[in-house]
C-alpha cells in the first residue's frame, strides 16, 4: 500500500454541505444470495435466473427472476414480531442487521443513529393487496389491520428503528434507482446540520407478482429483456473525520454526491447531456480529475436507448480507459436495490481485494424519466487495518 | 448557516387554492368536507372525506402534461406552481439556478396502483397498458413539480408518511443553510383512494361526520387530499429581490419513536419539540403558537397535548389544527398547518381548531383556538408532524421583522 493512495483525497472545499462520508460497514443481499461474495462472484460467474413459477398464486409475465425462492424471514431474524413481515421488511432488517454487525456497531448511540431507506413505491404487492381486499371481500373494509404499516411506504424504516432501537433521524426516500445516492446526500446534509451522528443509509426491493410485472412492462416499453430481482443493501454511514479521529479505517469514502431532477427533456440527448454535468460537477466536487478514475459502475438495466445514453455520458467525461462495472445483468432489475447493488459491489470487490486499495471509482445512475445522479467513491480493503 | 425564509406558499386544498383563497377560509374556520366521490364509498360505514372537488389541474399548470400524470402528482405541480407564482421570482432565474423541489407524500401514486389492480383483476396484468404502470412510481410526486418549474437541483420524494410535509420543509431548509441550494420548493401531496380509506377505518381510527381535534367526543380522522408547497430561499435573496416575506424558517426537529409501527409516543414526541426548539434557537416561552398534528383521534390528541405540556408547562400555548377543517391531507398535512402557521405570522391571527364543542378533562388547560380564527401577534409557531413508523418532524417558523 503506497502513501500516495493512503493519503488525504485533495479536497476543493466543496464536498457535501461540507461533510466527506465514511462508510464503516454494509450489508447486502439479493437474489443472488445473503452477502458480498454471492454478489461478487456473480460478475465473474453470472447465474442465470431461478424458476419462480410456483411461488405466487398470480399469474407472472415470465416464470424466471433473479429472487430468494426459499427466503423465511424467521430463519433469518428469529420468529419473535417476523410472522407479519413483507419480504421487503424483511430484506431491509436483514440488510440493516448486517451493516451494523458489519461495521463492528454492536451497540450504537441511538439517540444519535438514524436511518435512510430508498425505495421506488413502497411494496406493490402490500399496497396492491389492500386494494384488492377492498374490491373483493364481502366488505370494502374487510381488509387486515396488521398489514397495514406493510402497505404505507415508511415501513421498513421504521420497524428497522423499532428493531434496533435507534431513535435518530428516520426517512424513506422513493427514487427508484436514484434513491441510494438522494439517501447519501441525505446523509451528508444530516450529519452536517447535525441531525444525525450515524445514519444507516440503503434502498430495499422485494419480488412479487405486481413488482415482476411493473418489471416486464417497462422493459418491454424500452426494448429490454432483463428479469426482474430483488433485494437490499444498506450502507452504515459516519463522517469521515470523525471516524479518523477516533482511528477507524473507512471502507469508503464518499467523496461528492450530484443530483439532477429531469427539468425538460427526459430522451436520450436530454439524459446524456444533464448526467454528464453531474459526473463532471461528481469529480469537481471530489477534487478528482478523469484520470484517476479506475472503474464505473454503471445503472445499466438492458434498456437499450438509456445505456447508450448513459455510455455516452461517461465516455464524454471519463473516456473509455475506467473498467465498466455493471450488477443488474446479474441481479435482476429491482428498481431502488438496483441502485444500491454497484456501490456494495465495490465495497466487496475492495475488501476481497487489497491491491485495489485507495482505488477511486464512479458511481452513475439514471432513471427511465430523465433524471440523473452520480457520486465518487474512494474504497479499501481491510488488509493490515484495525477497523472500527 | 445562512437564514431562510418562506416568500410563497401554494396550497391546493378542500377549503380553497392558492394562497388569498386558503387565508380566507381559515380565518372564517370553514370546512372541506363532503361525501367522498373518488371511488365508490358506498359499502362504508363511515364515507366522509376532505376531496378538493373542484381540482382542475390544467388551469394551473402551464408546462407538463395533465394526462401524463397521476393526481398526486398534479397536487404537488400544481402546489409548487402556485408557490412560485405567489413569491413572484423570475421563472427564467430558477431553471438556471440551484433549485430543486422536495415533497413529501404517504400514498404516492398508489391511486394509479390502485387502478391497475382494478384493471388486472378484470382483465389480467397483461392488459395493463406499459405508460399507466410507469406512473406508479413514487418519485414521479417531487419530479412533477420539478419538471413543473424547469428546476435542475434535487428533486427529492419522502415518502415519510403524514409527517412528510414537515421532513421535506426540514430538508429544504437544511439544503439552503448549508449552501447547497439556494431556492427550494417544499412540500407535499396524497389522494383520496379507497385502500387508505380501508386501511385507517379498520383501524378505527376514522370518524363519521367530522373531524374534532381536541373534542371530548373526537372520533377520528376524515381521509382528505391536496397539495401543499412552500418557496423557501435565504434571507439575502429575498432582501435583494424586495420580496414579500411570511416568515422565517427558524428551525426544525426530527426523530424515531423505535417504539411502534402506529401508535404515538409522548416522551419521543417530547424530545422532538426539544430538537426543533433547540435547533431554531427558541425559549419554550417564547413560542406564540403551535400548529397541531392534531389528527383527532382519542390517543393522538392526548399524546400530542401531554408532549407539549412536558415541554411549555401548562398551559402550552394556543394549539389548533388545520385537520378539523381539510381532513388528514396525508402528506400534504404539515404542508399545510405551515403554510396556516406562515400566513397566521404574516396577517396576524391564529387559525382555529373547528368542530370544538366540549372540551376534554384529559386535555386540562388546552386552548385550541376553538371555532374561529383569532386575532393575535404570533412571533414564533411550531408546526407538528408525526406518521406510522414513528417518524416525527417539527418545523418552528418565525415573524421576520428585520
Amino acid at each position: 500500500m503506497t502513501e500516495e493512495l493512503l493519503a488525504e483525497p485533495e479536497t476543493s472545499g466543496k464536498q457535501l454541505a461540507g461533510k466527506e462520508l465514511a462508510i464503516t460497514g454494509f450489508g447486502v443481499l439479493s437474489g443472488l444470495g445473503i452477502g458480498p461474495d454471492a454478489l461478487v462472484d456473480a460478475l465473474t460467474r453470472p447465474p442465470e435466473p431461478v424458476d419462480v413459477s410456483g411461488m405466487f398464486t398470480e399469474p407472472l409475465p415470465r416464470p424466471d427472476a433473479h429472487v430468494l425462492v426459499d427466503f423465511h424471514a424467521a430463519e433469518h431474524l428469529g420468529r419473535k414480531g417476523t410472522s407479519f413481515l413483507d419480504r421487503g421488511t424483511a430484506f431491509g432488517l436483514l440488510a440493516c442487521r448486517d451493516a451494523l454487525a458489519d461495521a463492528g456497531m454492536a451497540e450504537p448511540d441511538r439517540a444519535r443513529t438514524g436511518v435512510v431507506l430508498g425505495t421506488t413505491a413502497g411494496s406493490l404487492k402490500s399496497t396492491s393487496d389492500y386494494s384488492r381486499d377492498t374490491l373483493t371481500e364481502e366488505r370494502p373494509y374487510h381488509v387486515n389491520p396488521v398489514l397495514f404499516p406493510n402497505a404505507v411506504m415508511n415501513g421498513i424504516a421504521g420497524q428497522a428503528a423499532i428493531r434496533f432501537g435507534l431513535r435518530g433521524l428516520n426517512a424513506t426516500i422513493a427514487g427508484g434507482p436514484l434513491a441510494l445516492l438522494q439517501a447519501l446526500r441525505y446523509t451528508g446534509v444530516a450529519l452536517a446540520t447535525g441531525r444525525a451522528e450515524v445514519m444507516l443509509a440503503g434502498a430495499v426491493e422485494e419480488f412479487s407478482p405486481q413488482a415482476a410485472w411493473s418489471v416486464q412492462h417497462a422493459q418491454r416499453r424500452a426494448g429490454g429483456t432483463l428479469p426482474a430481482g430483488e433485494g437490499a443493501a444498506v450502507f452504515l454511514v459516519e463522517d469521515a473525520a470523525a471516524v479518523r479521529a477516533r482511528g477507524g479505517r473507512p471502507d469508503a469514502c464518499v467523496l461528492s454526491v450530484t443530483c439532477s431532477g429531469s427539468a425538460a427533456s427526459p430522451g436520450p440527448a436530454g439524459t446524456t447531456d444533464r448526467l454528464r454535468e453531474c459526473l463532471r460537477a461528481a469529480l469537481d466536487q471530489a477534487g478528482a480529475s478523469a484520470a484517476q478514475v479506475r472503474t464505473v459502475a454503471l445503472g445499466t438495466d438492458g434498456t437499450p436507448w438509456l445505456d447508450d445514453a448513459e455510455e455516452t455520458a461517461v465516455r464524454q467525461v471519463l473516456g473509455a480507459g475506467a473498467a465498466r462495472l455493471g450488477t443488474t445483468q446479474v441481479t435482476g432489475v429491482a428498481g431502488s436495490a438496483s441502485g444500491a447493488f454497484p456501490l456494495a459491489a465495490l465495497l466487496a470487490r475492495h475488501r476481497a481485494e487489497p491491491a485495489r486499495d485507495g482505488e477511486l471509482s464512479v458511481l452513475s445512475t439514471r432513471s427511465a424519466d430523465g433524471s440523473v445522479a452520480a457520486a465518487v467513491v474512494r474504497g479499501w480493503s481491510r488488509a493490515g487495518g484495525d477497523h472500527g | 448557516m445562512r437564514r431562510v425564509v418562506v416568500t410563497g406558499v401554494g396550497p391546493v386544498s378542500s377549503i380553497g387554492v392558492g394562497a388569498v383563497e386558503y387565508a380566507l377560509a381559515l380565518r372564517a374556520g370553514a370546512s372541506g368536507i363532503s361525501e367522498i366521490t373518488s371511488f365508490d364509498a358506498s359499502g362504508f360505514p363511515h364515507r366522509m372525506g376532505g376531496e378538493v372537488r373542484d381540482f382542475q389541474p390544467e388551469k394551473i399548470v402551464r408546462r407538463i402534461e395533465v394526462d401524463d400524470w397521476g393526481r398526486t402528482s398534479l397536487f404537488a405541480a400544481a402546489a409548487a406552481r402556485l408557490a412560485v407564482e405567489d413569491a413572484g421570482i423570475d421563472e427564467e432565474l430558477l431553471t438556471g439556478a440551484r433549485a430543486g423541489a422536495v415533497l413529501g407524500t404517504t400514498a404516492g401514486e398508489s391511486q394509479v396502483l390502485e387502478s391497475v389492480t382494478r384493471q388486472a383483476l378484470a382483465e389480467g396484468y397483461d392488459a395493463v397498458s406499459p405508460e399507466r404502470m410507469g406512473r406508479i412510481d413514487a418519485g414521479r410526486i417531487s419530479l412533477a413539480a420539478g419538471t413543473e418549474l424547469g428546476l435542475t437541483g434535487d428533486l427529492l420524494t419522502l415518502s415519510t408518511a403524514c409527517a412528510a410535509g414537515n421532513y421535506a420543509l426540514a430538508h429544504s431548509l437544511d439544503l439552503i443553510r448549508t449552501g447547497e441550494a439556494d431556492y427550494m420548493v417544499a412540500g407535499g401531496a396524497d389522494s383520496v383512494q379507497q385502500w387508505l380509506h380501508a386501511g385507517f377505518y379498520k383501524l378505527g381510527a376514522v370518524a363519521e361526520h367530522a373531524c374534532a381535534p381536541f373534542d371530548r367526543d373526537r372520533a377520528g380522522i376524515l381521509t382528505a387530499e391536496g397539495g401543499a408547497a412552500l418557496f423557501l430561499e435565504s434571507l439575502d435573496s429575498a432582501r435583494r429581490r424586495g420580496a414579500r416575506i411570511y416568515a422565517e424558517v427558524l428551525g426544525a426537529g426530527l426523530n424515531c419513536d423505535a417504539y411502534h409501527m402506529v401508535a404515538p409516543n409522548a416522551a419521543s414526541i417530547a424530545d422532538c419539540m426539544r430538537l426543533a426548539l433547540a435547533d431554531a434557537g427558541v425559549r419554550p416561552d417564547e413560542v406564540d403558537y403551535i400548529g397541531a398534528h392534531g389528527t383527532g383521534t382519542p390517543t393522538n390528541d392526548v399524546v400530542e397535548f401531554t408532549a407539549a405540556r412536558e415541554v411549555f408547562g401548562d398551559p402550552p400555548p394556543p394549539i389548533s389544527s388545520t385537520k378539523s377543517m381539510l381532513g388528514h391531507t396525508m402528506g400534504a398535512a404539515s404542508g399545510m398547518a405551515a403554510i396556516a402557521a406562515a400566513l397566521g405570522i404574516a396577517e396576524s391571527f391564529l387559525p382555529p381548531t373547528i368542530n370544538f364543542g366540549t372540551p376534554d378533562p384529559e386535555l386540562p388547560g388546552i386552548d385550541p383556538v376553538p371555532n374561529t380564527a383569532r386575532p393575535a401577534e404570533v412571533g414564533i409557531a411550531m408546526v407538528n408532524g408525526f406518521a406510522f413508523g414513528g417518524n416525527n418532524a417539527i418545523v418552528v417558523l418565525g415573524r421576520c421583522d428585520d
